[in-house]
């Protein structure tokens, strides 16, 4: 739609952009090939892959290994349930029903409610209720209660002006609700759900003061990597960003290599 | 009193939230007769606390010398007070500070020890039992950890002036706080607290950002000025604290500080990345930038040190043979390794005696005793922490823990107090 | 069909029931005791609401949160706005959209902890981009407001937070009707009234969208500051992790429960420029 210069400048800010965000991450790239003297900070010390080996190994505080792998299982189950209760609530939000107001406050509130208080709250609650609070039951319901609000405001904006026009001329011909949702909503919207799908993850991937309190006896990652600051950490911290950013790097160039080799070969015929 | 406090707090918690029952519920003895050796094996321990002593080393020596397992969790100090008050079915053991055991002990959450089932009660360092290093030492300001080391019973959360026989933590480390310094970048020799606000240093200088013992560095410095004579630093007056607060004000205005710390990691870092050159540091952090080569002195004041402490606490749910474990882990924690491990990280041990028997002569003199090293002296893992010849900053332990001016505290005024701090923050 | 709304409606409900309104409930209750250095003491006073509201360093915090505010909102659109056009006009394929989004996401699978450890290294003193001015011969001297300052807290927002702008407006822009603007085109708008006057007010839901996570996120923040700041710089969720982090529960509720109203009343008057559920 936009060409010329427009399109130059456009880009240009786009690259700018993507190099702000990077901007932390090429300090900690560069940062994790520290020699085996060196610390979280410059001067480098020489350079070795030493951090990288140490990742592996046993730290001297906390488990990184066992920490990664619970937070990438409670982002999925968060990522999984904040697509579908977020599309649903956005579905139902298209029509008119008692409650809508306050339910649309809550949500709100949700954002707004201080994280160490909702994770205090939570952990109390199952404390009261006799239960053991865990990270895939109490730590994974705070966490919606942050996952939820982006997603069905996300969900607003996809909705935006959603053209009924479609959805009627699916019903005229006889499609059920479901069907009508499965063949014509589902495929305009898709792209959305994709984008709530990845906040819900990277928001509770990342999230902390939620945690805190609801995680029971064991951490998730970002509480493990906080705990291990209260100690001397080492750029193995530094080794692990990098070796995530590489990872999805390697991910998405892996999809896009996928999809170009899936793409039909046959032309249609003029 | 005491029995209206804890029922204060009980109350408070069941009205509001509704978590003491179940955490004093679950506290009856349910004790069942079992074949110890066979079911040790199958226990595990959840103990949680900062990553200061929540090592892995520890915990892998328990399962090898006691066959039980010790989960242990690290978290950030904040963290680990909200979760011992809050998340009692949680933890098994609560590695926590003694200041802030001023606050969760009354809470009901932990039980008392009884020290008749610990083998080397009597030789715990008496800093923890009567608050004298010795005889003649004088007790130290501050929430010094023998005030709330014990209570009156097994079931009271009354702190008790006197050892009673029931102890509310088993001190595991300590250690005495002063400033460190960048020697290559401060140029001068540095005596006093009061050279953390001289003007040369301006931008350069920090202290810890939690309210409660960072506005204790800022009386550090403020007696040092002689601006002021506080009646116990760790225990102000309202007059007191509005005086240290100004005081902070007026060298926040000056651009003195160029950030506070809070985690051990964040003190590190200020200091190896040159951002600053003066802040009250940790010996072992200190000891962290001198290991990447940057020289840092951990630099004795004539004022001397602001001390601090932690120890393990019991859960009120720990029952049978869980309970009978935990004994067994704080007996053996006190039984010599572990003591010798936290002393050559730069802390100190509970048990002075055990733990030397499980270093070298050499390490002893060095780390204890203020003597220079004969030889290199490594850390577990075999890197070289010093050379051969070296002295420790500050020398011997009866020199540092004897000059301790002040230990970290929990004040009575500390409603007013973080009123105040916030309003240094936003000045 | 009546009950369809409900049954769709009801997991978010039923989430946020069991896990924000029992807190929430919590919040308020604790917010009216009292407390000591030691204790809780169940009572019904307003002393607490007293210290926040009564308080000039209330005032002064909320007023500093609100500068943060202020200045993280007018960036993020700033930024957003032409990141959304470009990759909502520029880039033509969906799939070349979704890889352009995954790539701005990348950082953010670095804990947040890591990342904000590596600030010093960036922008400190000896830090990465001092050397490159110094390298370049622009400064002679590294500069120092470029950590530990306002300028460092409002820097870490804008780029924790400009995805959050531009997800929304980026939304609402796909799915402006392409033949409103080819209308416009050949009507002889040219590309600056075109965004002014065709594509600008049919992204406002979006817009208003990203400035509703916009405004929560910085009115709520409780580590960015601290930790870019410098712990001199001060914002609501400092000044209630202080109270927290000395369990002064009915303080920091207090404080909680005041800046939802405020927060809340800031919403409000937001949607009711833009109503983001009119045209769902």
């Amino acid at each position: 739609m936009i060409t010329g210069l427009g399109r130059w400048l456009l880009g240009g800010f786009f690259a700018l952009f993507v190099l702000f965000l990077y901007g932390p991450t090429l300090t900690i790239v560069l940062l994790s090939f520290q020699g085996p003297e060196g610390g979280l900070t410059f001067p480098m010390r020489g350079a070795s892959t030493a951090w990288f080996t140490r990742l592996f190994q046993q730290q001297a505080v906390g488990d990184l290994g066992t920490a990664f792998t619970r937070s990438l299982i409670l982002a999925a189950m968060v990522m999984a349930a904040t697509a579908v209760v977020s599309v649903a609530a956005a579905v139902a939000f298209r029509r008119r029903f008692r409650g809508a107001g306050a339910l649309f406050t809550l949500t709100v509130a949700s954002l707004i409610v201080p994280g160490v208080l909702v994770s205090l709250g939570v952990g109390l609650l199952f404390n009261l209720l006799g239960c053991d609070a865990s990270w895939w039951n109490s730590a994974f319901g705070a966490q919606l209660t942050w996952t939820l609000p982006f997603g069905l405001l996300i969900m607003f904006a996809v909705f935006n002006r959603f053209d009924r026009a479609w959805e009627e001329a699916a019903r005229d011909l006889g499609a059920s609700p479901g069907q009508v949702f499965r063949h014509v909503v589902l495929p305009i919207i898709a792209p959305g759900v994709v984008g709530i799908a990845l906040f819900g993850f990277s928001l509770s991937y990342d999230e902390f003061a939620r945690t805190m309190l609801t995680a029971g006896s064991t951490n998730t990652l970002p509480l493990e990597i906080v705990g291990m600051t209260t100690n001397v950490t080492t750029p193995v911290l530094y080794a692990l960003g990098s070796v995530t950013t590489a990872v999805s790097l390697l991910a998405i160039v892996a999809a896009l290599l996928a999809m170009r080799a899936l793409r039909p070969r046959v032309k249609p015929a003029p | 009193m005491a029995h209206a406090k804890t029922i204060g707090r009980r109350t408070a918690l069941k009205a509001g939230l509704g978590l003491a029952g179940a955490a004093a519920g679950s506290g009856a003895i349910t004790g069942f007769p079992t074949i110890w050796a066979q079911n040790i094996r199958n226990i595990t321990l959840r103990q949680f606390g900062t990553g200061v002593s929540n090592l892995n080393a520890l915990a892998d020596k328990v399962k090898q010398d006691l066959g039980f397992t010790l989960a242990m969790t690290a978290l950030d100090s904040d963290a680990v007070s909200q979760k011992a008050v809050t998340q009692p079915r949680s933890y098994d053991i609560a590695d926590i500070e003694y200041w802030i055991c001023k606050k969760i002990f009354p809470a009901g959450v932990l039980q008392p020890m009884d020290v008749k089932r610990i083998k080397n009660y009597d030789k715990i360092v008496p800093i923890f039992t009567t608050g004298r290093l010795t005889p003649e030492s004088r007790i130290a300001q501050g929430t010094a950890p023998h005030t709330v080391g014990f209570v009156e019973g097994p079931a009271s959360t009354k702190f008790a002036a006197q050892p009673t026989g029931w102890m509310t933590l088993i001190p595991t480390i300590y250690n005495a706080d002063t400033l460190g310094i960048r020697p290559d970048l401060v140029g001068r020799p540095i005596r006093n607290w009061r050279d953390l606000v001289d003007p040369a240093f301006k931008g350069k200088a920090s202290i810890l950002n939690i309210p409660s013992i960072g506005i204790m560095d800022a009386a550090m410095v403020m007696e040092s000025l002689g601006r002021i004579k506080y009646g116990d630093k760790g225990n102000m007056t309202r007059d007191e604290i509005e005086k240290t607060t100004a005081f902070l004000i007026e060298a926040k205005r000056a651009g003195q500080f160029r950030a506070f710390w809070k985690s051990f990691d964040e003190s590190v870092n200020l200091m190896a990345s040159g951002e600053v050159v003066i802040q009250s540091m940790w010996s072992p952090a200190v000891t962290a930038v001198r290991s990447r080569g940057i020289a840092c002195t951990y630099q004795p004041l004539e004022e001397g040190y602001r001390a601090w402490g932690g120890g393990l606490g019991l859960s009120k749910n720990l029952s049978g043979i869980e309970l009978d474990a935990a004994y067994d882990y704080i007996n053996w924690y006190l039984s010599g390794w572990a003591g010798a491990y936290l002393n050559r990280q730069g802390y100190y041990s509970a048990v002075l005696e055990t733990a030397k028997e499980n270093m070298s002569a050499d390490e002893w003199g060095f780390w204890m005793e203020g003597k220079p090293a004969q030889s290199d002296i490594k850390t577990p893992d075999g890197k070289v922490l010093e050379k051969a010849g070296a002295v420790r900053d500050g020398g011997a332990f009866a020199e540092r823990m004897g000059q301790v001016a002040c230990w970290n505290s929990v004040m009575t005024e500390d409603r007013f107090l973080v009123q105040k701090w916030n309003e240094f923050v936003v000045a | 069909m009546r009950a369809a709304p409900y049954l769709l409606a009801a997991p978010l409900g039923l989430v946020l029931g069991a896990f924000l309104l029992v807190p929430m409930a919590a919040i308020l209750v604790v917010s009216v005791f009292d407390y000591d250095s030691v204790r809780l003491i169940p009572d019904v006073v307003l002393t607490n609401y007293a210290d926040v509201l009564l308080s000039r360093v209330t005032w002064l915090t909320y007023l500093n949160t609100l500068k943060y505010t202020a200045l993280v909102w007018v960036l993020t659109v700033g930024i957003g706005v032409p990141i959304a056009l470009f990759l909502a006009f520029c880039v033509q394929s969906a799939a070349l959209q979704a890889v352009l989004f995954l790539v701005c996401t990348v950082p953010f699978l670095t804990s947040n902890v890591i990342r904000m450890i590596s600030w010093v290294p960036f922008l400190g003193r000896e830090g990465l981009f001092n050397g490159a001015l110094m390298g370049a011969g622009l400064i002679a001297r590294p500069l120092d407001v470029l950590l530990f300052s306002d300028f460092a807290v409002v820097l870490a927002f804008v780029h924790l937070y400009a995805l959050f702008m531009v997800v929304p407006v980026f939304n609402t822009m796909v799915r402006i009707d392409r033949r409103l603007i080819e209308a416009a085109v050949d009507a002889g708008a040219g590309p600056w009234a075109v965004l002014r006057e065709v594509i600008l007010p049919l992204s406002k839901p979006g817009i208003a969208i990203g400035s509703v996570f916009i405004i929560t996120l910085v009115m709520g923040d409780f580590t960015t500051v601290r930790l870019m700041g410098g712990g001199q710089r001060a914002s609501v969720g400092l000044m209630i992790s202080n109270q927290i982090a000395l369990l002064q529960y009915p303080a920091a509720c207090a404080n909680a429960v005041v800046l939802l109203a405020l927060v809340l009343l800031m919403i409000a008057a937001l949607l009711r420029v833009v109503d983001i559920r009119r045209e769902l």
